[in-house]
């Protein structure tokens, strides 16, 4: 065989093509179909040794092309030796179906020129069939020199394994290497290890939590198990992963945990690059669903399915992550950072633990059996001491699991250190998460197991259930901290203000645990479920009624928030009269905002925040001013709701009335009377496309008379109305008004009687009739009105300037303006207050106008026509003004 | 082709979206947003402190339906986001030039 018969077919001359044809048996030829036949076999049943085998199919190639070479000969390898050396993850033989091929090709003296021949020879043919291949030619010096500089080259090397040629080249090569590392330099290497792999995880994110895993780079990820044998590597020049083990490094049941971890995490990414086509580590959504239907061919339900795959893959990811955290505290790490030697010295008192280089320990395993409950100090002692617990503490908390029974779970002590571990935040602490790790949480509280490692199949959850719901206590405990942003001040305040945080973050950890059964709303459900529990932890009754109450509408105010409409005043009310309590509503946000923002950022941003924040400080007001939303209240609107739906016994009727009643506000309801509501909503019936219908009562003493007109609402009614009375020269004693909500206004006027006694009838039957003509625009009222008031002026004028106040609130109530006129009365005097109203297009949504003798106190709940506060302050002095200004003259 | 872009009440995106279904819509990209027009922002005030809320939360739904339908499918939104009050939102209909599906290459009213 010549040489030009290797060379890639675009080198080639058109006419000696035909013969590379035939060429069948070239190694790369042969790997190409040794491949395709390992990878079905693969895909098809699992074979364990694909890796190994999948990289030996490379050394053979490459070997094979080696012997053969045209150019080799010709380099002269006893003059000037060199070798070729896998590197990287070729090296170590964990060659997946599309990862790179590494190459080095290492000359013990110089590189001859005809090296780069010899990579056109071996290198090319496996691009021409798709691979990825990346390839150095390096001096052993040169490569020595580099690997002391750059950390990453001296990674792969450390990873590299002899392929073919002069052995004695890479064998020197790889003992010089190890001999560099000196006790400080390893000390160095480490640190670039450990803040290398701390950054990759910040870009990465937390795999074991993460929607879309990247089983290489992420947090669990087979690079964490690299540094972890890199490090070992360096300390102990390992000759192959089994030596952790024999080194001390991790136990042999760790190992053998940590070998099925990657195991399985290989067989996934073999798989993910094959439907991927492509070198590709991150898990998509697309691709779980093909893996999942691999793995759970026997589930029916695509999302269980979906859900079991990730819950495994999650686990096994989880299981490299903290193996990786032991043993970087082992090394003295605390994060990404070295603590120095002897910096602390911690003690703590209690019997059977002790401080050890840092670490909190067990002083032996016959304390904990002697003592079960250390399980739990132990905890609360990491967390007092901010010191963690060692590996060996770990291994002893899980294998003693045994221990944690249902006389250790009812123990009051015991409960009492969980609560304290539950609502103590320290920073940088999350002891939780280290009790979920060493499995002792799903020991204590069992209710936790069915939702471990439960992955949500949509885009919204990011994590896990049981990793959610830490992270929603730990989210809620830092509002304990004071932070600047504005939105924070208020979560700040809020938490501080909470009398009882315990129920509060019972509920943070519980919130979800319903997602573990089947069937209705997990909201509900896990109200259910968590009442056992606070039971058995020594809890009275109305401790464990709160948090229920918390998890039962934990998702209540994000739903009236994006779902109703927050600007009806109802929407909030209805809100108050659920949940009663301003602590109860604060801690209810709170665990809102905590939840949200333990979900994901599609579930907590401004956008949801301005929503949210805007619903809780309506009901927030309407919860403070009280009257709306008390227990008493709500009692006596119940009440009276069940008298009017007694007074008609159709089915259809009762239907009518719930309808007429749902539109009733809130305040009607309360203050008017079940009789009254039912004469009104008499008149309402009678109301039909007529303008108005009315009612003349007499009052009991008969020297008043009470009016009560039902009409459609329109700016300027209430003016209207108490202008007829103003001409007929009647007092108005008092008045209100309501609103119903399909804007069918209700005026109540108490009135003095007409002068006249014995025609009264005759005098009511002209006002009606005047009335329709001022609705209708017929009769103007106004100029009438302004020239009779002019000429009684005198008669009421005062020698002394009697004091007024006009009062404007836009505080007290999220949906109205409130006006408060306290004034001395005369003729026409709501009249003209009601007047200014109209012409400053006003409407008035409730008014309570009360008179003592010739006192006046008016109370008007004004919006604008578009149904908003008035807010622009100019607007608001002049309406102040101009009020001021007509009390003035008529004074 | 028209492109239907509407902002409307948050709580009014059920009603929409379901009044959409009935007249046979089915695909529309939803984006919450944030801006104000005649409804000018309002605050809260609570102890002392005032919350402003100068860019009130919105929903913009965006759908490209064939010229045929427009007037239908504006009529359907906007009957189902109308509560009578300000900020109710509005309706914008845009022309498309073209539309193409990535998956098959087709494109027009076949690709919408």
């Amino acid at each position: 065989m010549s040489f030009a018969l290797y060379l890639p077919y675009y080198i080639l001359k058109p006419d000696i093509t035909i013969i590379v044809i035939i060429m069948a048996e070239h190694p790369s030829t042969i790997l190409k179909q040794k491949r395709t036949d390992l990878i079905s076999s693969f895909l098809e049943d699992n074979n364990e040794d694909f890796l190994e085998q999948h990289s030996r199919l490379f050394d053979d190639y490459f070997c094979g092309v080696f012997e053969e070479s045209a150019v080799g000969p010709r380099m002269n390898i006893v003059k000037n030796p060199y070798a070729v050396v896998a590197l990287g993850g070729y090296g170590r033989q964990e060659q997946c179906i599309w990862s790179d091929i590494d190459l080095l090709i290492l000359f013990r003296d110089k590189i001859t020129t005809e090296a780069e021949d010899l990579i056109r020879e071996i290198v090319y043919p496996l691009w021409d069939i798709g691979l990825q291949v990346g390839y150095s030619t390096m001096t052993k010096k040169e490569c020595l020199n580099l690997a002391k500089d750059d950390f990453e080259v001296l990674m792969s090397v450390l990873d590299s394994r002899f392929i073919c040629g002069m052995s004695k080249v890479y064998f020197d090569f790889k003992k010089e290497l190890m001999g560099t590392f000196a006790n400080s330099r390893s000390e160095k290497i480490t640190s670039w290890l450990v803040e290398n792999n701390h950054i990759r995880h910040q870009r990465f994110g937390d795999s074991t939590y993460l929607l879309e895993p990247n089983l290489k780079d992420g947090n669990g990820g087979l690079r964490d198990y690299h540094t972890l044998l890199w490090i070992a590597g360096i300390k102990s020049d390992l000759k192959q992963p089994r030596d952790l083990e024999y080194y001390g490094y991790l136990t042999h049941d760790e190992f053998e945990a940590l070998t099925e971890a990657l195991y399985f995490i290989w067989n996934v990414r073999n798989r993910n690059h094959q439907i991927a086509g492509r070198k590709c580590d991150q898990i998509y959504i697309e691709y779980q669903i093909k893996l999942s239907a691999f793995y759970y061919p026997e589930v029916s339900d695509i999302h269980e399915q979906v859900e079991r795959f990730m819950s495994k893959l999650h686990g096994h990811m989880e299981l490299i992550k903290h193996q990786y955290q032991m043993f970087l505290a082992e090394m003295g790490y605390v994060g990404s950072k070295k603590l120095k030697k002897g910096f602390f010295r911690k003690h703590t008192p209690i019997k059977g633990l002790i401080v050890k280089k840092n670490m909190l320990n067990f002083v032996s395993l016959e304390a904990v059996l002697k003592s079960p409950e250390l399980l739990i100090n132990i905890f609360e002692e990491s967390m007092r001491l901010k010191v963690h617990l060692s590996t060996e503490a770990k291994r002893v908390v899980k294998e003693m699991s045994h221990l944690v029974n249902e006389d250790f779970r009812s123990s009051p002590g015991v409960a009492k250190s969980f609560e304290n571990i539950l609502v103590t935040h320290v920073p940088g602490f999350t002891i939780l998460n280290e009790m979920l790790n060493t499995d002792f949480l799903v020991r204590f509280l069992p209710e936790f197991k069915k939702i471990v490692n439960r992955v949500q199949y949509d885009e919204y959850h990011l994590y896990t259930v049981d990793k959610h719901l830490l992270r929603t206590v730990q989210t809620l405990k830092k509002f304990g901290i004071n932070e600047d942003t504005d939105n924070y001040q208020l979560f700040h305040e809020f938490y501080k203000e909470i009398p009882d945080r315990k129920t509060m973050l019972w509920a943070a950890l519980f919130h979800d645990i319903g997602k573990g059964e089947e069937g209705k709303s997990h909201a509900d459900q896990g109200a259910e479920i968590v009442k056992p529990i606070l039971k058995r932890m020594g809890y009275k009754p109305e401790f464990v009624e709160i948090v229920s109450f918390l998890i039962r509408e934990h998702l209540f105010l994000i739903k009236v928030a994006t779902r109703r409409d927050i600007n009806d005043e109802m929407t909030a009310i209805s809100c108050a009269r659920k949940i009663k309590d301003i602590n109860l509503l604060k801690m209810l946000y709170l665990l809102t905002v905590a939840d949200s923002m333990a979900t994901g950022p599609k579930a907590w941003n401004d956008w949801i925040a301005v929503l949210l924040r805007e619903l809780f400080l309506k009901v927030m007001h309407i919860l403070e001013n009280g009257e709306l939303a008390t227990t008493e209240a709500v009692k006596a609107v119940d009440e009276k709701k069940k008298r009017i739906l007694a007074s008609v016994a159709k089915k259809e009727d009762i239907k009518n009335l719930e309808f007429l009643i749902e539109n009733m506000s809130p305040r009607y309801l309360l203050y008017v009377s079940a009789e009254d509501i039912l004469d009104h909503i008499m008149l309402f019936n009678n109301l039909g496309d007529s303008e108005f219908a009315w009612n003349i009562s007499s009052g009991m003493d008969s020297d008043t008379r009470t009016v009560s007109i039902c009409a459609k609402n329109s700016p300027g009614l209430f003016s209207r109305l108490s202008s007829i009375f103003t001409l007929y020269n009647l007092n108005i004693l008092d008045a209100q008004i309501y609103t119903w909500r399909n804007n069918i206004a209700l005026d109540i006027f108490t009135v003095t009687p007409p002068m006249d006694s014995i025609f009264e009838d005759d005098i009511w039957s002209r006002a009606k009739k005047d009335l329709l003509s001022v609705l209708s625009g017929d009769l103007d009222v106004d100029n009438r009105l302004q020239a009779s008031m002019l000429a009684s002026r005198k008669e009421y004028k005062h020698l002394l300037k009697r004091p007024h106040q006009v009062k404007i609130d836009n505080d007290s109530s999220s949906f109205f303006t409130i006006i408060e006129v306290f004034a001395y009365d005369f003729p026409g005097l709501l009249f003209s207050i009601t007047n200014i109203f109209f012409r400053l297009k006003l409407d008035v949504h409730i008014a309570k106008v009360a008179t003592k003798l010739d006192q006046v106190v008016d109370v008007f709940y004004i919006r604008d026509l578009n149904g908003e506060k008035i807010e622009n302050s100019e607007q608001l002095s002049e309406l102040k003004k101009t009020i001021e200004d007509v009390l003035d003259t008529n004074n | 082709m028209k492109k239907i872009e509407a902002i409307i009440k948050p709580f009014k995106l059920d009603d929409v979206k379901e009044a959409l279904n009935e007249i046979g819509i089915q695909g529309m990209t939803i984006v919450e947003v944030k801006g104000y027009g005649r409804q000018k922002g309002h605050k809260e005030i609570y102890r002392g402190a005032e919350y402003i809320v100068d860019f009130i939360p919105k929903i913009k739904i965006e759908l490209v339906v064939d010229s045929q339908v427009v007037d239908k499918v504006v009529e359907t939104i906007k009957k189902a986001a109308n509560t009578g009050k300000i900020g109710d939102g509005k309706i914008f209909v845009l022309s498309v030039e073209q539309a193409i599906r990535v998956r098959t290459g087709e494109t027009g009213k076949d690709a919408i």
